[in-house]
């Protein structure tokens, strides 16, 4: 169906780097899997949104979540593997584009999950994307890596005091989390709602660095790139 | 070069770069023509291809195409006569395979041709003629099979379907050739039997206990008065272009190709012992090849839809929408922009929004999954934002408030849609609209369907997020599932187990966290708990255990069971009441997960810890029995593992199809090694020197090595085939059970509660029947007018609470609404049974025999088994 608008050859803009085969073999990975990556997904959607979403196409047969290799928390990435390929090919087909906690994801074909494939590429642990962003993205930790770290430095340099005000609702929560979730490796107990009370507050990032910057910065690309410009709004506000 | 005929033709008719921006229909097919004509030598081919895939894939612009090849034909009759055979051949391919759209297409392309004078409308009638004389022969008691109807029907649909686009040429040059076909196709009308579908139409009322469909609508009949006013108005037709009218003077001088005659497949023989079962089984065997292609939704007052066109139109239009969302499924921005963009000269959002719930409501099933409605309506509110968001929410509000006789399974796929497509306009919707349910039961169905979607909702997001979106009406939180979905672990707290379950408990779980091999826990409970504790205890503990360490996430459960799931199922081995007990405790567990109980039901059926037969007991325990009309949830588990159960049998056929396949290779491998082993003997014997014998000798000798290998291989391939074949058989055995048991209990428990008479029963039902009769189809003017301005009127109030007034006007008694409660229950849980039924009735269809001689028996109430025959449209 619908093949005039299609390219058939195309299945996938991105090559995976890693890929250790031809390209050759890398098509015939993605014509065959039954394997989909999902991009751009919020840090706090869980797997069983995921679930929700894409089983809408069809059985699932494992999800999995791509994690920051540093803090082992989700970066923003998942694999959903189903039983057939049809399946996969609807999820690639329809729920490509479609909005997931408020943001629209991207589900393309993967070649196949293998052990290490779940863990962000980027320098500071999580997604490469997530290096360079500069925007404000409160779905995915604020700014971008790198801008994160000039932030920080920055402040360093102008020594201001922390206002408390942006952790004053948090550390209810955060004590909770710390009783619950004991056990270590894999064994804490579930509290999805104090987890998703978390993400409420995600106006108020958990680190401090986003914390101070979001509200009177403008949401959208401040150039930091450019030193000394578009910091000057927040260095006078402080 | 070749890139410009390329999107010249596929952008035909549309104001696009590839024609500078302007619309002129006349003016494309000229550019387009001068362009194909100098590319013909030498991409002759090439444009062919493509040429018919544009015909077949944007089948609206047919009109365009057929004059485009008419032009041709004045120049290069040659490659004309390449696309008349390619579009004969390809005709008869789809006659011969039953491609039902391809069929459709190339019979309206050849009226086109006809229009523009390529073929003679000779041609065109003997295709019709031999269509009627084989429906009519299908149908004929004698020598026909009458249980092929959906077949015959199909092909006289396609007759009249065509003649939109030709049938005043037809008048013109061939009137008593058309008047013959369509006495032909009257005739085939009056001896066939009419599809009242009432198993198959949306919205259903209970009439004397016996569900009637409102709507008696038979396609066929439908379109063939719809034909008879577009004669009477002369084959006038607005939506259909006729581009071939401005360059008549010069098609008239083509000239005109023979098409050829096409056979229709014999329809399959009739059995020889036609029982009822069987004949139901051929007929839908045929409703699955050639199934029903709409089933008309009248959501919106015919103001808005069939008062604004001729009724042919509505039909065109239908069609034109239907054929984008057939062949361009998968490509959304192509999709969404041919749908707002057809070539008819009036508004259509209406009907567009009509046509779209028509296909996600369709039953029995529609041609694509639910999500692929979700995108095409997402998109269309994006293409057209000014104006359908507003409509698709008018047909919410008109459908919601009919949603009490709304088919069960409709009204799950509506939710399932609704949910979603509000998470993909960040939830936003006027629920103070809706606050009124509060003041309804727990049972009525409005309430039922605003939880259920606010429990997607939930499950798409998280439940802060949703309660945000209820600000309009804050009280409607109470319909929000519980907020906290962690699970409950019953050996933490100390008021619920004894001291020793809890250390019995906390040594489990350190023993699980340990990574203990699953093993030493078995060991730990045969000799430490069941002892001592019994069966049930040392189940529950385990299942809490393991569900609590897995707690995490999706991931982590599937890791738990993957680990120690033999644990489970070796203490419930073979046991279906253990089995339930397993799965009891899963719900307890995740009581306020309706989604983690049926993912880790689901999981447990895939590991099989858990069998199919004691979901089945499960889920008519008497608990859930009781909440069968208030939530999904119950049924969502009985449906997965139907799905599950059935997938198993699917997969495996496949499996064996594909082994017996290379069986077949195995084996003419082995023949053709056998052969060359005597043909190795015959030469070592006809041998007369030394030097061919020691030839032969060697040839002998690799051939008998390679005959060996052969056998061996063709063994194997038996072996592997026998596996398959045995499982295959085991799976089938297992899907008999499924369904036998899932009738046994439908039968009992509706039999035990339509058994009890209600006192008040006609009381009540004529109050809230009254209401449908008068007007079933009752859509508020207010709402839709509303939904137009974009605006969220407020429904007419009075209306709103007429059904349950009873509570608030204390009217009614307690008795009164436990009355109604039960009505409800019944019309649920038949509707289940129904809608049960006819989703799987290619399963069920197997087991009828069965289930009429063990479970349909006197002892059955009635309705029961009237249901369920309707849902496979039996005859009762």
């Amino acid at each position: 169906m619908a093949r005039l608008f299609k390219n058939p050859d195309k299945l996938s803009a991105y090559r995976d780097r890693r890929f250790s085969g031809t390209q050759d073999e890398f098509d015939h990975a993605l014509r065959t899997s039954v394997t989909v990556y999902v991009g751009n997904l919020s840090f706090y959607t869980t797997e069983e949104q995921i679930y929700e979403v894409f089983s809408r196409t069809g059985e699932i047969k494992k999800i999995i979540m791509g994690l920051d290799k540093n803090t082992k928390t989700p970066c923003g990435f998942c694999f959903v593997k189903y039983y057939t390929r049809d399946d996969a090919d609807d999820s690639v087909k329809y729920i490509s584009g479609t909005i997931l906690d408020d943001r629209p994801i991207r589900v393309d074909f993967d070649w196949g999950f293998q052990e290490g494939r779940q863990w962000g590429r980027g320098r500071s642990g999580g997604q490469v994307r997530d290096e360079y962003r500069t925007d404000y993205d409160p779905g995915r930790g604020g700014y971008g890596k790198l801008v994160q770290k000039e932030l920080e430095s920055r402040r360093q340099l102008v020594d201001y005091e922390t206002p408390v005000g942006g952790l004053g609702s948090l550390p209810s929560y955060q004590q909770q989390s710390n009783s619950t979730g004991g056990g270590g490796g894999g064994g804490g107990f579930r509290n999805r709602g104090n987890y998703k009370r978390q993400r409420e507050e995600e106006r108020a990032p958990a680190d401090g660095v986003k914390r101070i910057d979001r509200g009177p910065r403008p949401e959208k690309n401040p150039r930091f790139r450019e030193k000394g410009d578009s910091d000057d709004e927040d260095g006078g506000k402080n | 070069m070749s890139t410009s005929w390329h999107s010249l033709l596929v952008r035909i008719g549309e104001r696009c770069a590839a024609y500078g921006g302007h619309a002129d229909a006349e003016d494309h097919i000229e550019t387009c023509f001068n362009s194909l004509l100098r590319d013909l030598h030498h991409h002759g081919n090439e444009i062919l291809a493509l040429l018919m895939q544009c015909v077949e894939e944007l089948p609206h612009k047919d009109p365009l195409y057929g004059t485009l090849v008419g032009l041709i034909n004045l120049e290069n009759t040659e490659f004309v006569e390449k696309v008349v055979t390619q579009a004969h051949d390809t005709l008869q391919a789809a006659l011969d395979s039953g491609n039902c759209n391809q069929i459709r297409i190339l019979m309206r392309f050849l009226t086109t041709l006809m229009s523009s004078n390529v073929i003679a409308p000779g041609s065109l009638i003997e295709v019709f003629e031999t269509l009627v004389s084989s429906a009519a022969t299908t149908i004929d008691e004698d020598g026909g099979n009458p249980s092929w109807q959906p077949r015959a029907d199909f092909y006289v649909f396609c007759i009249l379907a065509s003649l939109p686009w030709g049938g005043l040429e037809l008048a013109e040059r061939a009137p008593e050739d058309l008047e013959r076909v369509l006495a032909g196709v009257e005739a085939y009308l009056t001896l066939r039997k009419r599809n009242a579908g009432s198993a198959l139409s949306v919205f259903n009322i209970q009439d004397e206990g016996v569900e009637q469909a409102t709507e008696q609508e038979d396609f066929l009949e439908d379109l063939w008065s719809r034909i008879q006013t577009l004669m009477e108005n002369s084959w006038r037709v607005e939506s259909v272009p006729r581009p071939h009218l401005a360059f008549e003077s010069r098609l008239v001088t083509g000239p005109s190709h023979e098409f050829g005659q096409v056979t229709c497949p014999d329809a399959p023989k009739l059995p020889t012992n036609p029982t009822d079962v069987i004949m139901g089984k051929k007929r839908e065997e045929a409703e699955l090849l050639y199934p029903r292609r709409v089933g008309r939704l009248r959501i919106f007052p015919a103001a808005k839809t069939d008062e604004t066109m001729a009724p042919i139109d509505r039909f065109v239009v239908e069609e034109y929408l239907l054929d984008v969302l057939f062949f361009l499924s998968g490509c959304r921005k192509e999709c969404a922009a041919y749908m707002v963009g057809l070539p008819v000269p009036f508004r259509y959002e209406y009907l567009m929004a009509e046509t779209v719930f028509s296909q996600l409501l369709l039953l029995p099933a529609p041609p694509f999954k639910l999500i692929y409605y979700t995108v095409v309506m997402v998109d269309l509110c994006k293409a057209l934002p000014g104006a359908f968001p507003a409509v698709v929410a008018g047909a919410v509000r008109s459908l919601f408030e009919k949603v009490g006789d709304m088919d069960v399974e409709c009204r799950t796929r509506l939710v399932q849609w609704l949910s979603h497509h509000l998470s993909n306009f960040q939830f936003v919707w006027p629920w103070e609209e809706w606050a009124h349910v509060l003041e309804q039961p727990k049972w009525s169905p409005q309430r039922v369907f605003a939880q259920e979607v606010l429990e997607k909702e939930v499950r798409l997001a998280y439940w802060e997020r949703i309660k945000e979106s209820l600000h309009s009406s804050p009280n409607l939180v109470e319909l929000l599932p519980p907020k906290l979905t962690a699970p409950i672990y019953k050996y933490d707290d100390p008021q619920a187990v004894s001291a020793e379950e809890h250390r019995i408990a906390t040594e489990l779980i350190m023993m699980t966290r340990g990574k203990r091999r699953a093993r030493d826990i078995q060991v730990y409970i045969e000799e430490k708990i069941l002892p001592d504790y019994g069966q049930k205890m040392a189940i529950e503990v385990a299942v809490q255990t393991f569900l609590y360490i897995g707690s995490k996430s999706f991931t982590h459960t599937v890791g738990i069971l993957e680990k120690y799931g033999t644990v489970l199922s070796k203490l419930a081995a073979n046991n279906h009441s253990w089995q339930t007990v397993i799965i009891e405790s899963v719900a307890q567990f995740w009581k306020n997960s309706a989604q983690m109980t049926s993912i880790v039901i689901d999981r447990m059926m895939g590991y099989r810890i858990v069998s199919n037969l004691a979901i089945v007991a499960w889920v008519f325990s008497a608990d859930n029995v009781n909440r069968f009309h208030t939530s999904h949830h119950v049924w969502e588990v009985l449906e997965n593992a139907i799905n599950k159960t059935n997938n198993r049998t699917a997969d495996l056929r496949k499996d064996v199809a594909s082994v017996e396949k290379s069986v077949d290779a195995a084996t003419a491998a082995l023949a053709k090694a056998v052969a060359k082993v005597e043909a190795a003997v015959a030469l070592l014997e006809t041998a007369t020197d030394d030097e061919t014998r020691a030839g032969a000798k060697s040839k002998l000798e690799w051939a008998t090595s390679a005959q060996k290998k052969a056998k061996d291989e063709e063994s194997s391939s038996q072996e592997s085939l026998e596996v398959k074949e045995a499982l295959l058989l085991r799976a089938l055995h297992e899907q008999e059970a499924l369904f036998m048991a899932v009738y046994q209990n439908f039968a009992t428990v509706l039999t035990q509660r339509l058994s009890v008479p209600l006192p008040s029963v006609e009381v009540v039902k004529t109050d809230t029947e009254a209401e449908h009769v008068e007007d079933p189809m009752a859509v508020d003017q207010e709402t839709t007018v509303g939904a137009e301005d974009g605006d969220n009127v407020e429904i007419d109030g009075e209306r709103r609470n007429q059904k349950y007034s009873v509570k608030t006007n204390g009217v009614s008694t307690a008795e009164e609404l436990e009355v109604q409660e039960q009505l409800t229950w019944r019309k649920c849980t038949l509707g289940y049974l129904r809608a049960i039924t006819r989703h799987y009735a290619t399963e069920v269809w197997l087991v009828m025999d069965r289930i009429d001689s063990e479970i349909f028996t006197d002892t059955v109430d009635q309705l029961v088994i009237q249901t369920a025959y309707s849902g496979l449209r039996r005859s009762w």
